[in-house]
Parts: C-alpha cells; structure tokens; sequence
C-alpha cells in the first residue's frame, strides 16, 4: 500500500472517531465474556469470529495511528500497521459480521460491533476493496433516485400488472385503485421492495383497512448500508425522505426489511413524518378492528424469528406476537428473550452477496438451524427479506422441513372478507 | 540506597500523580468533546428509567452474572476490595468520621480485602491463559494484572506484617506523618519508613503503584470512566 | 434499432426477486464482447427501473424494452 493511499485510508478512519465510537476503541478489556455471542463462533469455533477478536482488528490499527502509544509502545496492544495485509483481514472481519449486535447484549460495556465493523467497512471502500456488487446496488439505487422520471412510466406500469393479484386476495369496490401512487396527502407512504411478494400482500391489507396509502417509488432496502458507505447510505435514504416530504404524508412505513427499517427510524432524524414498520401497523390494524383474520388456517406450531435489525436494534418486538396471536392458537417461542435471539446469519449484506457467500452462511448459522429445530414448529415466520431468504436456504440445507413465511403475507391469506 | 528510596516515595510519586490526573483529565475532556452519535445505539426492549438501569449494568454487571457467574464473582469481589483498599488509603491521611461507621482499625477488613484481592488478580491472570480468552488477550492486559498483582502483594504484606506478624515497627501514624507531607507539599521521610525492615516493601509498592499510575489514563483502565457512559448509550 | 439486431446471449431471470436479475445481469454482460447485445427476460416489477439505473452507473445502454404479459424482455448492449 503506497503511502497516499494509506493516508487517503486514515482521514476516512478519523472521521469516524466521534465519541460513541472512541469509547468503543478505548475501552474492550478483552474479558471474553462476548465469546458465545456471536453464532459465527458458536458454530464454527474460530477464534477469529469472537466479537472482541472482531473488534481488535480494527481497534489494532487505531492503536497505531490514533494513540500517543503506537509511537511509543506500539507492541504493549499489538498495535498493527495498516497494509494490504490488514486490508484483507479487516474484509474477513467485517464480512463475516453480520451487524447482529447480539454480542452487545453480553458485552459489560454494551460496545457495539456492527459499528466498529464500519469502520471496516468504510476502509474497504476507500481502498476499492468491498464486495463489488454492494456498491453496485447501492449506484444503482442513487441513479434511480436522481432520474425517477425516466423511469416513472415503466414502473407504473409494471406496478399496474400487480394490481389483478391483489384484487384477488381482497376484493375491492368499484373504481377503487388496489395500488396507488404518487398520491398527495395521504396518510401512509408505504416504501416496499421491488418484488411483487413485497408489494401484492400489505397492498391488499391496506385496502382491507381502508387505510389511505400511497406506494413509493423506491425500494426500502438500502445497500448503502451494507456496504457500509455513509454517504451513499444518505443518499438512498434521503430519496424517500423526500418523497414523503413531496406528498406531505404522516407516516411512512417501512416493508419487511429489517435494514430499511433501521435506517429509515434511526438514521432519518427528526422528520414531520412517524416512522412504522409494517409489521407495527398490521398489528394496530388488528387492534382497532380495521380487519379481521381467519384463525384457523394453520396447523402444526408456529414460531417466529425476531430479525435483529427490527427487534433488537428496532424495539419491534411485540407487534409480531400480537399479530400471530390471531393467525394461531399454537405459537412458540423461539429463545426465552427476543435479545437474546440468534440471527439468522444472512445480515449485513450476506445474503444479498448471494451465491458467493452461501456456503459460509450456512456453515456459520448452524445454531439457529439447531434453534428452529428445538421449537418443533413446522412454520417459521418471519418479518425481514434478509432473513426469508437465509431461513430458506437453512430450511434446504440443514433440511429442516419447515414453511417458511412472511408475516406480512400470512395476515394477507387469513384476511375475512367482510 | 536512600537516594533511590527517596527518588520512588517522593519525586516519582509527584510525577506519577500528575501523569494520573492530568492525562486522565485531559483524555476524558478530549473524548467527550467529540461529536456526539447522532443516531440511537440502543438494544431493546427498553427498560424504565434508562440512567438507573444504566447503573445496574455499570456496577452490577449483570451480563457477566448471566454468562460467567464465576468470573462474576471474582469481578465483584475484585472491585469491591479495589474501593475497600482506596477508602483505606484515604484513611492514611487522616481520620474520616464517615468511614468509620462502622468502626475498624484501619484498612479494612483485617488483612483479608488484600488477599482476596490478590487471588482474584491471580484469577485473571491464569484465565488469560487458557485458549480462548488467550488469542484475545494483548500484552497490556498481562501488564495491568501483573502490575496489580505486585501493587497488592506488597502493599498487603505491610497490612498482613502488623496484623498477623505482630510486626508492630511502621505504623499507620508513620504513614500518615509521610503522606500527609506529601500531600501539603512539605514532603518528608519518616526515620521508620525509610529504615524499619519492611520499608523495601513499601518502596516496591509506591513503585509499582507510580508505573500503574502513570500507565493508567494510556490504557484499558479508562473503562473505569467510560462504562457507564457507555452502558448509558446501550440503555438509551 | 434494426430489426435484425443481433443477440449475443439470452438470459432467463424469470421468477427470481430483486436484486438477483442486477446481479445476473451484471455478470452476464461481462461475458460476452463490448458492443454485442444481450436479451434479458424478467418478471420481477422492480426490474423495469432497476435496469435503466443499472445501465446507467454502469455505462451500459439498453436498446429496447419489451413488455409481454408479466414478462419484460430488456435488449442491453454492452458499451464498456
């Protein structure tokens, strides 16, 4: 690594060093009461995917360059010198966390991996060394968000051509339109993923609610985010920002992606809008009687995944239960604390990697595939597309036998038409 | 031989103190003068009031309790001893109405704050020995619970002399004529503190006590600061 | 656009869920010679202002569109 490019490298590092994450750099005393936290290590048992191990990768090299001691006496913290060789290291540690956060549960201080993972992260960007299709989708998003007329007639009109499978999940009264958009003042912009399964079922809930919805233009998910490029992140962020500005709506709710979900309620700021997600609103559906579900569509036990982003760090914990509680007299749970629940293993933009990535995620997620197992449950539901696909491609791998579902679209199948 | 006395109990304890101070100072001034996150880094569900529960988990270690009650153990205990032996310093200067509530002869707990805090110093140590917490641990942290382990060693033995030995030559008067000194800036060596047989061990303990001291505000140690800001973070 | 514009590939993407036809794309244009044209079939919704932006950070140009019952057929021609 030429010295420009390492110094291009450690201004991109400093700007991260604001408070939260300086007290995360100071303070590990590697006590390893975080070593069973992370379901990498729990079901791989490598060293290396111990959070504080994790951790350490990064916090080396802030010991080099951003304390008085990497000077002085740099061997007293194993402070390491950031070169190619850290660069690969640092792409290991931060690619095979998932930003789970479970760890921060265990951990006396409450330091946050994900966060120093950004770091990571942020590095491997400067140095165009990250996952290149992450930074592929996010482009790809921005670009959307910079020319949406362009693409404001194709889309519509591929939108039009869901419209006749959401009719047939809740019939509609005449001149009603099953999936608006661009629709002025109303009460709720609901920003899903560009897959129909995303769009047709809560399209149909919100109907059945007679809720006054409009569908955004964009996808929720924001690989930004993943990729870990805060500016990039911003700029998927701030297309529906302003769109829910445009269209003066109260509340914009977020479709079953966990990471949409954290970005949008944490990242966002201070904004005239609520921010919900949509598991949140179904279940506020339910409890002022807007619609009515059909109880006995299920048999077998049914359990549910709390994805980490929504649950843990999304405070979305008992909508869910609230809503399976009408689907199912048969609901178990699936750790005895939702924080303390394991993550799927497809987070952090793993499963998004796809095929390249697959083989590690199933071997690193073997704890939850024994998790599911121990609930006997013969549907696993879910309220996030990262962990949909992970837990499918779990189910095939470990050859579980289980369904698994999308809450959203279990609530649209149990719908009562009136 | 008194010149090196007098260099570790007068003129290093100075600096060591400043260093202490003045570099925990303006280490903590420097860090909460950054940036504030500007989003939430909480975990849920939430718990009611967050400043409380922040102090549960700062002082209480209630995640250690869950996952390691024995190392839990040795934690309380370590760092119940470490405030016990602190108000025993503090009671080296002078009398303390307050501290005496519970009326004692001073420091603490007849011998036995020191040696239950070297056990659980010893504790640390050989668990940093065993794979996995060994790959995890750097040298610093060795370091620190060496350091420690001498500070209390020595400095346990001068309580253990009077209180087990009978060994009645330095006595708590004669460490407060010195600290005293210190303190009013008049430093001066009492006859019985440079020249009773165990002075050699209070030599080493100032010692040790000056490099953990001069080590301190550059090390892991901060975390006796910035837990509880951090956990406050973690509540929300 | 001639009639007989000349197909280097045809990509099957029908069925699967956003993002995977980006990410097949995006492969799939790597394989054949800049300036040769691929045809890509699609089902997924999102595809339709997925491949313009695509297209567009990547420097890529799609020549037409064709839209047939829930299959959207993107003829994209390979410029870097």
């Amino acid at each position: 690594m030429d010295p420009k490019t390492r110094e291009d490298l450690l201004k991109l590092f400093q700007g991260k060093l604001n408070e939260a994450m300086t007290f995360y750099l100071e303070t590990c005393t590697r006590c390893g009461v975080c070593i069973e936290a992370c379901h990498v290590y729990a079901s791989m048992g490598k060293v290396r995917y111990i959070a504080a191990y994790r951790q350490e990768i990064v916090r080396r090299i802030y010991k080099k360059y951003f304390k008085a001691r990497g000077n002085v006496w740099p061997s007293v913290g194993d402070a390491k010198e950031l070169n190619d060789m850290a660069l690969e290291e640092l792409y290991e540690a931060a690619y095979s966390c998932t930003g789970c956060r479970r760890c921060m549960v265990y951990c006396p201080f409450g330091i946050d991996t994900q966060m120093i993972m950004s770091i990571a992260k942020l590095l491997l960007v400067g140095a165009h060394s990250e996952p290149e299709i992450l930074t592929l989708l996010a482009d790809t998003s921005i670009e959307k968000g910079k020319s949406l007329d362009i693409f404001k007639e194709s889309f519509l009109t591929g939108i039009k051509k869901l419209e006749k499978d959401v009719v047939k999940k809740w019939k509609m009264e005449a001149g009603g339109t099953p999936i608006p958009m661009d629709v002025q003042g109303a009460d709720l912009l609901f920003v899903a993923l560009a897959g129909a399964h995303s769009i047709i079922p809560t399209a149909a809930i919100f109907n059945a609610a007679g809720e006054n919805w409009t569908l955004s233009f964009f996808e929720a998910v924001n690989f930004g985010a993943f990729v870990g490029d805060p500016g990039r992140t911003q700029l998927i962020l701030d297309r529906i920002v302003k769109e829910a500005k445009r269209l003066k709506v109260k509340e914009v709710c977020i479709c079953e992606c966990g990471t949409a979900f954290r970005v949008m309620k944490q990242l966002a700021g201070k904004q005239p809008f609520k921010v919900s997600s949509v598991t949140e609103v179904h279940a506020r559906y339910i409890k002022e009687g807007r619609i009515q579900l059909d109880r006995s569509l299920l048999n077998g036990v049914v359990t549910y995944h709390d994805p980490c982003q929504i649950a843990r760090n999304g405070d979305v914990i008992d909508a869910p239960r609230y809503i399976l509680k009408h689907l199912t007299n048969h609901f178990r749970e699936m750790s005895p604390d939702p924080k303390y629940n394991w993550c799927c293993g497809g987070g952090g933009g793993l499963v998004a990697l796809g095929e390249e990535t697959l083989d590690f995620r199933m071997k690193s997620s073997k704890v939850k595939a024994d998790q599911i197992k121990r609930t006997e449950a013969t549907t696993v539901v879910t309220a996030c597309e990262n962990c949909h696909t992970q837990l499918c491609n779990l189910n095939d791998h470990y050859q579980m036998g289980v369904d698994v579902k999308f809450l959203s679209s279990m609530v649209a199948d149990a719908l009562v038409q009136k | 031989m008194n010149t090196l006395y007098y260099f570790v109990l007068i003129p290093m304890v100075y600096f060591s103190f400043t260093v202490f101070f003045v570099g925990t100072g303006i280490r903590l001034v420097k860090i909460f003068r950054k940036p504030k996150q500007s989003t939430s880094l909480q975990i849920y569900p939430e718990k009611r009031p967050q400043w409380l529960w922040a102090l549960h988990d700062t002082f209480l270690f209630p995640s250690v309790r869950k996952h390691k009650p024995v190392l839990w153990i040795f934690l309380i205990l370590f760092h119940v001893c470490l405030l016990l032996l602190m108000i025993g310093h503090l009671e080296l200067f002078g009398e303390f109405r307050i501290f005496q509530i519970i009326p004692h002869e001073v420091f603490l707990g007849k011998g036995f704050v020191g040696l239950i805090l070297c056990l659980a110093v010893l504790f640390f140590l050989f668990r940093r020995f065993l794979s996995p917490v060994r790959e995890l641990s750097v040298p610093e942290d060795y370091y620190l619970l060496i350091l420690l382990f001498l500070i209390v060693l020595f400095g346990s033995q001068m309580d253990w002399a009077r209180r087990w030995y009978g060994y009645e030559e330095l006595l708590v008067e004669d460490y407060r004529t010195y600290l005293l000194s210190l303190l009013t800036l008049k430093p001066e060596l009492p006859y019985n503190v440079i020249n009773s047989g165990h002075s050699f061990m209070l030599v080493l303990h100032v010692f040790f006590a000056n490099l953990f001291l001069i080590f301190f505000p550059f090390s892991q140690s901060m975390h006796s600061f910035l837990s509880l800001p951090m956990n406050k973070l973690r509540r929300g | 656009m001639s009639e007989e514009m000349k197909i280097a590939k045809v990509m099957d993407l029908k069925g699967l869920p956003c993002p995977m036809p980006i990410l097949k794309v995006n492969k799939g244009i790597k394989e054949v010679e800049i300036g040769q044209v691929i045809e890509v079939w699609s089902t997924d919704p999102g595809s339709l202002s997925d491949f313009p932006s695509w297209a567009r950070t990547r420097g890529h140009q799609i020549l037409k569109t064709d839209q047939n019952g829930d299959v959207t057929r993107f003829y994209v021609q390979r410029i870097v």
